[in-house]
């Protein structure tokens, strides 16, 4: 249904990268080879992840196709072999549908069920406004350009609905959500060369970044994101959201 | 059986209080402050049951070494967070369940320095404290044996002290803070002082270095009081009542409280009765309890005649200052917390601002990256993805500055209900003027050292930690909520023993300090005795410091070379 979108590239030739199995720079490394080492509560916690994709219940049909469409932009995959991508969608549908919060609200903010119900409105509405289309339709780029203005805080269109909220509060629950879907899974660990669960055998190599027995070093290889796309790049934060702390943010000390 | 880490099982059914058996007292909330109260209070042969909200954890089947997989840790019940500056709460801050924030704390334990206890006297700011460093001293030393504290033989800032177990090896993350520090000739503590275990003791093994402490130790090397103290309760006849949720404390006409009402594991309200009680709930829940607490004659809030209750929050300002490099780091092995510099903590005249701040190492494991890296880089999409390849070559580092005490700061009831039908709190949060000062100053130091250590691009978000204040302790009564020993001003035998009693807050983690206070508390109870039931009289002499209540193996292993 979704339109076609563009693929990574070889940044020294222009040329489309052909999708893998496990994009990053630790090829063959694969943290779930590993579960026969984790303790048992763990890896029933991990491996639940892995193999059960929960239905969508919170959103309705329209909500979820543009939810869907705008979580793939957030942490787009096409770089990924279809039958190795993560979702991402299920796990958000099913916080909100149990109403799993983080403990806390801000008092400029909805409920966050109300927040993302009217944010798939709202994203659909802009969609019509500015291009008479639904948003899972648009290509790349008018997709981008919608979430860019949120990312900013500036809502290109459907503005009496996103007055209902903080919008730069609502785009970090959004990535923020995304992130901890497809930071959680275990194709993403190894993605990223993240070693995972170590209880009862440890870590040994704690410095220099030495790798585990079980672990891989980097095979290092240059890609560029698809031409059509506004997230390649960094954006730091404005000025003006100095000494804020962020919604969903994770404790460290 | 439950098991309580690798080693340690204790079978739970203890003795059960029925709700019309006068207990001695109730304690609300069984975390940091709260199972050291309780397990000093069985000891010493009292009555004790401690209700907690959350649930008595099987560390072997509830816990797991998994980032996503711990959410239940921490209190994830509405809160509403506001003000100029709302503070970022749930897993950023508090916990739910037997051992409260001790089960997710990183377990940095730096004592406070004499200075703490003096602001206001030394800088003209925040608050002085109603007792010195030197009444805390002999606490310090008591738990730092009990929980025990691994860290250096010689901690040169504060009052210099030894640690009773050995500092810790470094990780990645230890190792750029030396680097960077040493360029720039800061000193370092590596290896602690942290609440970890560096080596086996009894039924607890040293730490395997796998960095989940933040997602709660299975192994059991990591202190909690839910480890540390509440078997040893349980041992000597205290009961915790669990997946209880205090929902106010009742009041007698004379004045005095009777008991607590709460709604048990089954939905139902039950009343307890208790000759004493002692709200140990954390800064945002004690202070709630008190408030939701209101009833003729207290309209307020309980202990509230002096209206500052709720008010004087503290946070600590925790910047995570996140540094790239060229070569690998992995910062997601080692205990996040093992290495710190206090160099900057006390005031320096040649700063404008007063009071100052600490560098720790942390390790943020994926997830929380990545939402770090979308709050100080703005980045989601490609950008996300790419960088999230590079996570092995990041480091980072925590700022934990002072934030001084504010009135309009605070804890609030809220409209909005929780599941019990019990409003829930609204936090209000604020900096000043010395608030920003220091964290500007901070957060460029904490850069300047990562840069130091050869960081080839360094970044940094804004974060706040460790709640505290909110019901604090002071000498007088028509400032504070309660005196030294956290008994209220308004109510001779209601008391308030957690983070929230504290005046200032320092720049060190208030975990052992919190637990120090509760120690001390229980010596002074336990030294009044009946006259805490039956007068309203306040004898305000410190208790005798007592060394016969330590949990087992205490005194049998680790002791300091340095006193
Ligand atoms: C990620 C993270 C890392 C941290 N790292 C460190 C560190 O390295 N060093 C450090 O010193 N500190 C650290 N802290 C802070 C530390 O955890 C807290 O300061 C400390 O635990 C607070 O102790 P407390 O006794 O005030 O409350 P808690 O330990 O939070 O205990 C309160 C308990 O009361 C219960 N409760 C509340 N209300 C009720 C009620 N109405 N009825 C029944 N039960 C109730 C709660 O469920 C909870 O178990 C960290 C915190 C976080 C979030
Ligand atoms: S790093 Fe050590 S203390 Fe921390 S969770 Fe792992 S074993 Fe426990």
């Amino acid at each position: 249904m979704s339109t076609e979108r563009k693929p990574v590239t070889d940044p020294r030739t222009g040329e489309p990268l052909p999708q893998r199995a496990q994009p990053g720079y630790y090829s063959g490394f694969k943290t779930l080879s590993q579960q026969a080492f984790w303790d048992q509560a763990t890896r029933d916690v991990v491996l639940r992840r892995v193999e059960y994709v929960p239905p969508i219940r919170f959103f309705n049909e329209q909500e979820a196709a543009t939810m869907l469409a705008v979580v793939d932009r957030i942490l787009p995959q096409e770089d990924r072999l279809p039958s190795t991508r993560i979702p991402l969608l299920p796990g958000l549908d099913e916080r909100l549908f149990e109403n799993r919060l983080e403990g806390y609200r801000y008092e400029d903010m909805p409920p966050d069920q109300e927040a993302y119900r009217i944010a798939a409105r709202a994203f659909e509405a802009m969609a019509q406004e500015l291009h008479g289309q639904s948003f899972h339709l648009l290509p790349t780029l008018q997709q981008e350009e919608i979430l860019q203005s949120i990312h900013d805080g500036k809502p290109l269109a459907a503005s009496q609905l996103w007055n209902r909220m903080n919008v730069e509060r609502f785009w970090m629950l959004l990535v923020s959500d995304c992130c901890a879907a497809y930071y959680s899974h275990p194709w993403a660990w190894d993605e990223i060369g993240y070693g995972g669960p170590a209880y009862p055998r440890a870590y040994m190599r704690l410095t220099e970044g030495e790798p585990e027995p079980w672990e891989k070093g980097e095979q290092r290889y240059q890609w560029s994101p698809p031409a059509d796309t506004l997230s390649g790049a960094a954006q730091p934060p404005a000025k003006g959201s100095a000494h804020q702390s962020h919604p969903g943010q994770a404790g460290t000390h | 059986m439950v098991h309580l880490g690798a080693m340690q099982k204790i079978k739970p059914p203890q003795r059960i209080f029925r709700d019309d058996e006068e207990v001695d007292y109730v304690i609300v909330g069984v975390g940091s402050a709260g199972g050291v109260l309780l397990q000093r209070l069985a000891r010493a042969g009292f009555k004790v049951l401690g209700m907690e909200a959350g649930k008595f954890w099987d560390t072997e089947r509830d816990w797991v070494s998994d980032e996503a997989g711990s959410h239940q840790l921490y209190w994830n019940d509405l809160r509403i967070t506001g003000g100029e500056h709302p503070l970022a709460l749930g897993s950023n801050n508090s916990g739910k369940g037997v051992g409260g924030g001790s089960v997710h704390w990183a377990a940095f334990t730096p004592r406070f320095h004499p200075s703490d206890f003096e602001v206001y006297t030394r800088d003209g700011v925040g608050a002085d404290w109603p007792l010195s460093y030197e009444e805390l001293e002999p606490y310090y030393e008591l738990l730092e044996q009990e929980i025990p504290v691994a860290g250096p033989a010689w901690y040169p800032w504060g009052k210099p002290h030894g640690h009773p177990y050995a500092p810790h090896p470094m990780g990645g993350v230890g190792d750029v803070l030396i680097k960077g520090c040493t360029k720039l000739g800061i000193p370092v503590s590596a290896g602690g002082p942290v609440a970890i275990l560096s080596a086996s003791r009894g039924n607890r093994p040293h730490c395997i270095y796998r960095g989940f402490c933040i997602q709660a130790c299975k192994v059991g090397a990591k202190a909690s009081t839910l480890i540390t103290h509440v078997p040893d309760a349980l041992e000597h006849g205290a009961e915790v009542r669990d997946r209880s949720m205090v929902a106010r404390i009742s009041m007698r006409p004379d004045g005095r409280t009777d008991g607590v009402v709460y709604i048990d594991r089954d939905g139902r309200e039950r009343f307890q009765r208790a000759r004493a009680v002692i709200v140990s709930g954390y800064a945002i829940e004690t202070p709630r309890l008190l408030l939701n607490s209101a009833c003729p004659g207290h309209e307020h809030g309980l202990a509230n005649s002096s209206g500052t209750l709720g008010k004087y929050l503290m946070a600590q300002a925790g910047n995570v200052v996140l540094g790239r490099f060229d070569e690998l780091i992995r910062m997601y092995k080692a205990p996040p917390a093992h290495a710190l510099t206090e160099e900057f903590y006390e005031t320096d005249p040649k700063r404008d601002f007063a009071r100052g701040f600490a560098i720790q190492t942390v390790g943020p494991l994926p997830i929380a990256f990545s939402k770090q890296m979308m709050a100080a880089k703005g980045l989601w999409g490609w950008s996300m993805r790419r960088e999230m390849m590079e996570y092995n070559h990041w480091a980072a580092l925590g700022l934990l500055g002072e934030i001084l005490p504010w009135a309009d700061n605070r804890v609030e009831l809220a409209a909005e209900r929780d599941q019990y039908g019990l409003r829930v709190a609204k936090v209000t949060f604020r900096l000043r003027d010395n608030d920003k000062k220091l964290i500007e100053f901070g957060k460029n130091k904490v850069m300047e050292v990562m840069h130091a250590a050869g960081a080839v691009e360094v970044v940094q978000e804004s974060r706040y930690a460790h709640l505290v204040g909110a019901a604090r302790m002071g000498k007088d009564p028509s400032t504070s909520v309660c005196d030294k020993f956290g008994r209220t001003w308004d109510i001779p035998n209601l008391f308030v023993m957690d983070g929230s009693v504290m005046p200032t807050q320092g720049s060190a983690n208030p975990g052992l300090t919190i637990q120090a206070l509760a120690a001390r508390t229980a010596d002074y109870l336990i030294t009044q005795g009946d006259a805490i039931f039956n007068s309203a009289s306040r004898d305000m002499t410190p208790p005798p410091v007592c060394r016969s209540l330590s949990p087992p193996d205490t005194f049998t292993s680790g002791a300091p070379h340095l006193r």
